[in-house]
């Protein structure tokens, strides 16, 4: 039973409360209606689980912790004014505020004077909160005995040993444990000690709990720090340390990063579209290729691996599921492309944030000296999205253009959410404020104008906001006499797209610097483009006359383009006689065979040799086979796209905060189980409560069944009818026969016919149900989304 | 966004659009730290390095200049990373500084302790230095003040160096500008170099660099060492240094292979000081021989590796360095900047040339069609026997006397690599050749003959790339090069780039085999002379014609 056993319940607790009281309480756990509890009984069944109390204490500020704290090893009865005492610092209001705050949560219940703590947090803080050991003066007799005497523990130490009350000290403050060889060595007279370890052990003040460990009692811990259990427990957060920078530079500066973003995971795909990175046996990317695609994207690593991490986030990039596994983008990265930019970065931004992969980690060690590799299976860090959100929602309340100073704001984070983010937290707030500069959500190490809307959930703002701080597209280049095109830009897609075919990239960033060759012409020629197209695509695109070396370059390659011809061919044909093969290609059998005269000797024919033969021979000929060696296939591959891939799920530790409407019709549900749930039991005696179905398996069914007909006792049975609604009756039993179950139905007060496998369990009935039935199904109570209707 | 003319590129490259109104103040405002690289028509580019950050450091400017003009004139916004790391890199300059200490002499100072720590423990800083005087000071050792500060730049912390020179012997020299005066920009070159010490000053070629030499020299007013490419350039130096200053024939002694005079004012090649005797660079006590009060290094971006090692070793006597461009080949530019010096002036070709100091050039390549049977022995050439094959190609002989026709009453220099086509050529033009075996005194009496006109057309071999002095030239006709090197390219323009008497434009031809390696050749000296901001055009040798209709 998770409930504590007190005199009064969580349960009775819950009982009383209103309305709005219980809305508040899901809205705060709103792990508490997934899925909806069927009564009150089951909503403080699962308030009072471990789990349930570690996600809320996950989310208490260091303050509120160390009330809870304080509250957990205090001896009951507790009181506020207990707290107050073993929290020096805390002023009585703000210790009251959190006491009121830990009820409304249902952590703490019972009057001001008289505390008491639901079991399950006290398991969820862990083996020693506060930096205190486990209470044993209860199973520890000589500790008991001590703190009985008169003078107690205080008296005792006088006559302490040299260095016994040092090692006390030591572990007074927490960690409670410390090293000891053979520790558990039975227990000496006390007078015959012979080192000051030995005189602790004897009183048992230190208790062995391993071959080498012992541990500090809570009771002698706390008596050291003379009842305190923080000695600087703080109600208010610590400030953050800004600087401030103007919101139009900051927006100026981000602008140009979510641009560079933006740019650059284009870049990321569009190389990886024609030369897509295979996928290691492990999975994720070599470090070889990241090495290759940072240079390309002339970017360092760390970048590279964001970049790259990013797009996969979006879903704009995923592995082809071909036989030797590669990378290659999505065809939703074709959708992306044909967006604004400003939306681009949206879509960018947003799956940065929603992503629990830390890009930051690429390339450092895992705990078997492995490198982990971008896109590998190491990079889910369960905090990551959290953290992301709440460093964002920390900037965001700085006022606009304030950049927070690093490490002020791991203080306050530290304050915020102790519990959260696990040894690595500064790593991770760190590569949240790096990985928002480069992703041109921060600019200067302040929040732009629209990642504040993005924060705020606000996606269409942040791209209306946006928008005009990008550059505008250019529909022009200037051409030079070095070949080169100058973009001072960015340029419209369908006009890059142009370029980048007849001119190869040579620099970019604000502008694109495009550099024609032999090489990037022939392209454009080998992608269909004639040269007249080329020309006038330039003469129209480019602000300046077109140089004349281009011009003549454009030509040059032209005037030897396609001078040499490269087809495919199955076979060929080649005969001396060149009557024979003019009659052999204009007859009409040589058709299948796909002939084309090459030269007035040579014939090529599409169809395999084998069939060339056999066709040649059919029709007459007596053709002779030549080495088959030389038949080439040429094909130029298409851009590689994987299968579509869709975005991975939002990988969520909390549930979402459900709306008011869904959290009253929670409420609502809940009352209904409770009134279902208590009515009947007017009528019908013995029924069980908690409305929660008892299962069973089929043998179990079966068995109980049996004796139950034998018997003549009264069963209490969940049923699914044949609609599928699920309902729990008490019956009984008459007869069981051919899969059929005959009983006295207590509810419909008559005789029903049951199918046995519709039953989803029975529970036999006590005669005598106490107050809190449902306990007596607790091993079978778990909440169970096919036991509620 | 503002609408300036610059734009900051991820590598670090800086684009300046010429054409935009700002563009003049943009460039004045990041040429001290930023190279400039090409200088096509429309967009120009700059580059951002740590030596020209540096370079920018020792002429007093600091980083936040540098990032105001980044700001100022950017069209979009800087990278925030790059700024940081213009910031950090300047900053790097002078942490350490070369002083004179007056009990322990030469002395390495910080104003950064973890920085000195930092050099002090590396390897090989540390057989350098001497004793360490006090937490921010170390002695070192005076001969080692040159590789001090070779390995300081190499770990990243150039040092300023600011021990000083000594005056050297005193020999007074005056500038006899009688008809003629120095230019603006030449003043400002030797007031920049005065003040800084010792540095390299940048001019094209043409622009006046021996003036600028001449004109330090009046100012250090001291014995001088200058060191030249070879023998025709000494010759010019002496025959420049008497028409414009004090000097007489007796003051300025040669160096050379043939003659070895030591006098006040003493002209060196590199040649004689590299040539090794028993495996020993018997000339460089040259260095030692007088007390010289400044050393000119002619042609820096040529000074070879001896040259640097023996410089490393006289950092106390003033050294001025005049080339037209810092980038060297071998990439020894961190040697010049610690041993010779920062960047104390630089000018950019065109600047230079609007302001009418030399000729604006017309470059038209000219491609000749091999015949079959040329281009059968081409494609069946063993690889390293192609380029000469296709470069002296007998196609081009009739398509240079065409051009030397068409330009009959100019003077015409016709410029090559290989001396059999040279001579073949000289014999069909019925012109002298000048090539390596040519006398000295007979290249003296060929270049006058020239210059009077009495030889319309000279062959010249690739001995007539560096220092000649050809006034007049108003045409030259490359037919064949060493592998398409950018340096010869500028070298060879160079030579028709002085002012005409008339101010006429300037013709640059290069015959070029079509579809061959000359050609590729080619394609690297039309993008390096299009970067460098010049006309250039392509047409077919039959279409000659049409040549001169655009004209």
């Amino acid at each position: 039973m998770t409930v504590e056993a007190a005199p009064r319940s969580l349960a009775d607790v819950l009982r009383t409360w209103d309305d709005p009281a219980l809305v508040e309480l899901l809205r705060a756990r709103p792990d508490l209606i997934t899925p909806v509890p069927t009564d009150l009984a089951a909503l403080a069944a699962r308030a009072g689980s471990v789990p349930s109390a570690a996600r809320v204490l996950d989310r208490l500020d260091r303050f509120s912790l160390d009330v809870v704290e304080a509250l957990a090893v205090l001896a009951e009865p507790m009181s506020v004014a207990a707290v107050c005492d073993a929290l020096p610092t805390a002023p009585r209001d703000d210790v009251m505020h959190v006491v009121d705050q830990c009820r409304t949560l249902a952590l703490v219940f019972g009057p001001p004077e008289d505390l008491r703590l639901v079991r399950a947090v006290v398991d969820a803080l862990g083996p020693s909160p506060a930096g205190l050991g486990p209470a044993l003066a209860a199973t520890h007799d000589r500790l008991a005995a001590i703190l009985a005497s008169p003078g107690g523990l205080t008296g005792l130490l006088i006559d302490a040993p040299d260095g016994a009350r040092q090692a006390l000290e030591q572990l007074a403050w927490g960690p409670p444990n410390g090293r000891v060889d053979n520790a558990r060595r039975p227990l000496g007279d006390p007078a015959a000690a012979r080192t000051p370890v030995d005189w602790l052990l004897a009183h048992e003040l230190l208790v062995g709990v391993g071959p080498d460990s012992v541990v500090l009692p809570r009771e002698v811990g706390l008596h050291l720090r003379e009842g305190i259990v923080h000695r600087e427990a703080q109600p208010d957060a610590p400030g953050i340390r800004t600087t401030d920078h103007g919101q139009d530079q900051v927006d100026q500066s981000a602008a140009a990063q979510a641009f560079t973003s933006v740019r650059l995971v284009e870049t990321l795909l569009e190389s990886w579209g024609l030369e897509p990175p295979t996928i290691l046996r492990a999975g994720g990317l070599g470090v070889r290729e990241l090495r290759r695609t940072a240079a390309a994207l002339d970017v360092d690593e760390r970048t590279a691996g964001l970049i790259i991490e990013t797009a996969y986030a979006a879903a704009l990039v995923g592995a082809d599921g071909q036989l030797d596994e590669a990378y290659a983008p999505t065809p939703s990265y074709d959708l992306w492309l044909t967006r604004d930019t400003a939306d681009r970065w949206a879509t960018l931004a947003e799956a940065w944030l929603a992503s629990n992969r830390v890009a930051g980690a690429v390339g450092d060690r895992d705990d078997r000296d492995k490198v982990m590799a971008a896109l590998g299976p190491d990079l889910d860090r369960s905090a990551a999205s959290e953290m992301r959100h709440v460093v964002l929602r920390e900037l965001a309340a700085l006022p606009p253009g304030a950049a927070a100073d690093a490490s002020s704001l791991v203080d306050r984070l530290d304050w915020l959410r102790p519990r959260r983010g696990g040894r690595r937290r500064s790593e991770l707030i760190e590569w949240t404020m790096e990985e928002a500069e480069l992703l041109g959500i921060t600019g200067r190490g302040a929040l732009s104008g629209p990642a504040r809307a993005l924060v705020s959930d606000d996606a269409h703002e942040a791209v209306r906001r946006l928008a005009p701080m990008l550059p505008q597209p250019l529909d022009h280049v200037l051409l030079q006499a070095d070949l080169t095109a100058v973009a001072p830009g960015p340029l419209e897609s369908g006009l890059a797209a142009e370029l980048s075919l007849m001119a190869d990239i040579e620099s970019t960033g604000g502008a694109t610097v495009f550099r024609f060759s032999p090489s990037s012409v022939r392209r454009a020629l080998d992608a269909g483009r004639s040269a007249g197209d080329l020309h006038s695509m330039l003469a129209a695109r480019s602000r300046t006359p077109v140089p004349q070396p281009l011009s003549y370059l454009i030509d040059d390659v032209a005037r030897r383009h396609g001078q040499i011809r490269v087809g495919a061919a199955s076979a060929y044909v080649r005969c001396d006689d060149e009557a024979v093969l003019s009659e052999l290609v204009a007859d009409r059998r040589s058709a299948p065979l796909r002939l084309r005269r090459l030269a007035p000797t040579v014939v090529a024919a599409q169809a395999p040799v084998d069939q060339v033969l056999n066709g040649l021979r059919t029709m007459g000929y007596a053709p002779a086979a030549e080495s088959t060696d030389g038949s080439v296939v040429v094909r130029r591959p298409d851009t590689h796209r994987t299968p579509p891939r869709q975005r991975p799920p939002r990988l969520r530790t909390e549930p979402a905060i459900p709306g008011d409407t869904l959290l009253s019709a929670a409420v609502r549900a809940i009352r209904a189980g409770e009134r279902a749930s208590t009515a009947p039991r007017g009528r019908t005696v013995g029924a069980p409560l908690g409305g929660v179905l008892p299962r069973s398996t089929t043998a179990e069914t079966l068995g109980t069944l049996k004796r139950a007909v034998d018997s003549g006792k009264s069963l209490w049975i969940g049923y699914v009818d044949t609609h599928g609604g699920v309902s729990d009756r008490v019956v009984d039993p008459i007869r069981l026969a051919g899969g059929y179950l005959t009983a006295f139905d207590h509810r419909l007060g008559e005789v029903h016919t049951f199918a046995v496998h519709r039953i989803t369990g029975v529970a036999e009935l006590d005669d005598d149900p106490g107050d809190n039935a449902g306990s007596e199904f607790s091993g079978r109570s778990d909440p169970d989304p096919e036991g509620v209707a | 966004m503002t609408d300036g003319p610059l734009i900051v590129q991820s590598d670090k490259t800086l684009l300046l659009e010429v054409d935009h109104e700002q563009a003049e103040a943009c460039r004045r405002a990041i040429a001290p730290f930023a190279e400039l690289e090409r200088s096509p028509e429309h967009v120009h580019t700059y580059r951002i390095t740590p030596l020209g950050l540096w370079n920018a450091r020792a002429a007093g400017h600091d980083a936040e200049q540098v990032v105001n003009a980044l700001l100022n004139f950017s069209r979009y916004a800087v990278p925030h990373a790059l700024l940081v790391d213009v910031a950090e890199t300047m900053a790097r300059y002078g942490r350490l500084k070369l002083l004179k200490h007056p009990v322990h002499g030469l002395v390495l100072e910080a104003t950064d302790r973890p920085v000195l720590e930092e050099v002090i423990r590396s390897a090989k800083m540390r057989p350098l230095l001497g004793e360490r005087v006090d937490p921010d000071t170390v002695v070192v050792h005076p001969s080692e003040r040159g590789t001090v500060k070779q390995v300081l730049l190499k770990l990243g912390w150039p040092a300023e160096d600011l021990a000083g020179y000594v005056d050297g012997e005193a020999h007074p020299i005056e500038l006899f500008e009688d008809g003629w005066e120095l230019r603006a920009y030449q003043r400002e070159a030797v007031s920049n170099f005065w003040h800084g010490g010792s540095g390299v000053v940048v001019l094209p070629c043409g622009a006046g660099k021996t003036i600028v030499g001449a004109a330090a020299m009046a100012q250090a007013g001291a014995t001088t060492l200058i060191l030249v490419t070879n023998t025709v350039s000494a010759r010019q130096w002496k025959h420049e240094l008497i028409k414009r200053t004090s000097l007489t024939e007796e003051e300025i002694g040669e160096y050379s292979g043939s003659r070895k005079e030591i006098r006040p004012v003493t002209i060196a090649t590199y040649q004689i000081m590299t040539t090794r005797r028993k495996g020993v660079y018997a000339h460089l006590e040259l260095f030692d021989e007088r007390d010289w009060g400044l050393i000119i290094y002619d042609e820096v971006h040529l000074l070879p590796a001896p040259i640097f090692r023996f410089t490393a070793d006289i950092q106390s006597r003033r050294r001025l360095g005049l080339t037209a461009t810092l980038v060297r080949e071998d990439g020894r530019e961190g040697d010049v900047f610690s041993l010779i010096g920062p960047k104390r002036y630089d000018a950019p070709w065109k600047d230079i040339e609007a302001q009418g100091w030399i000729a604006p050039a017309d470059c038209v390549e000219v491609r000749v069609t091999l015949t079959d049977h040329e281009r059968l022995a081409y494609a069946t050439a063993e690889p390293e026997e192609r380029y000469r094959l296709c470069a002296t190609a007998r196609s081009k002989t009739p398509v240079v006397e065409e051009l030397v026709a068409r330009h009959h009453g100019d003077r015409v220099l016709v410029i090559g690599q290989y001396l059999d086509q040279l001579d073949a050529l000289g014999e069909r033009l019925d012109a002298p050749v000048l090539k390596g075996e040519t006398t000295i005194k007979e290249r003296e009496r060929l270049f006058e003959a020239f210059r009077t006109g009495e030889i319309p057309t000279l062959v010249v071999s690739k001995v007539a790339n560096f220092s000649i002095d050809l006034p007049e030239a108003a045409v030259a006709i490359q037919v064949s090069g060493t592998f398409g090197s950018r340096q010869e390219e500028a070298q060879r323009l160079g030579r028709v780039l002085r002012p005409k008497a008339d101010g006429r434009t300037a013709r640059f031809y290069t015959v070029v085999s079509r579809d061959t390696q000359d050609q590729e050749y080619a394609a690297h000296r039309q993008r390096f002379l299009a970067e460098q901001g010049y006309a250039y055009r392509i047409v077919d040798s039959h279409e000659l014609d049409r040549l001169d209709a655009t004209d």
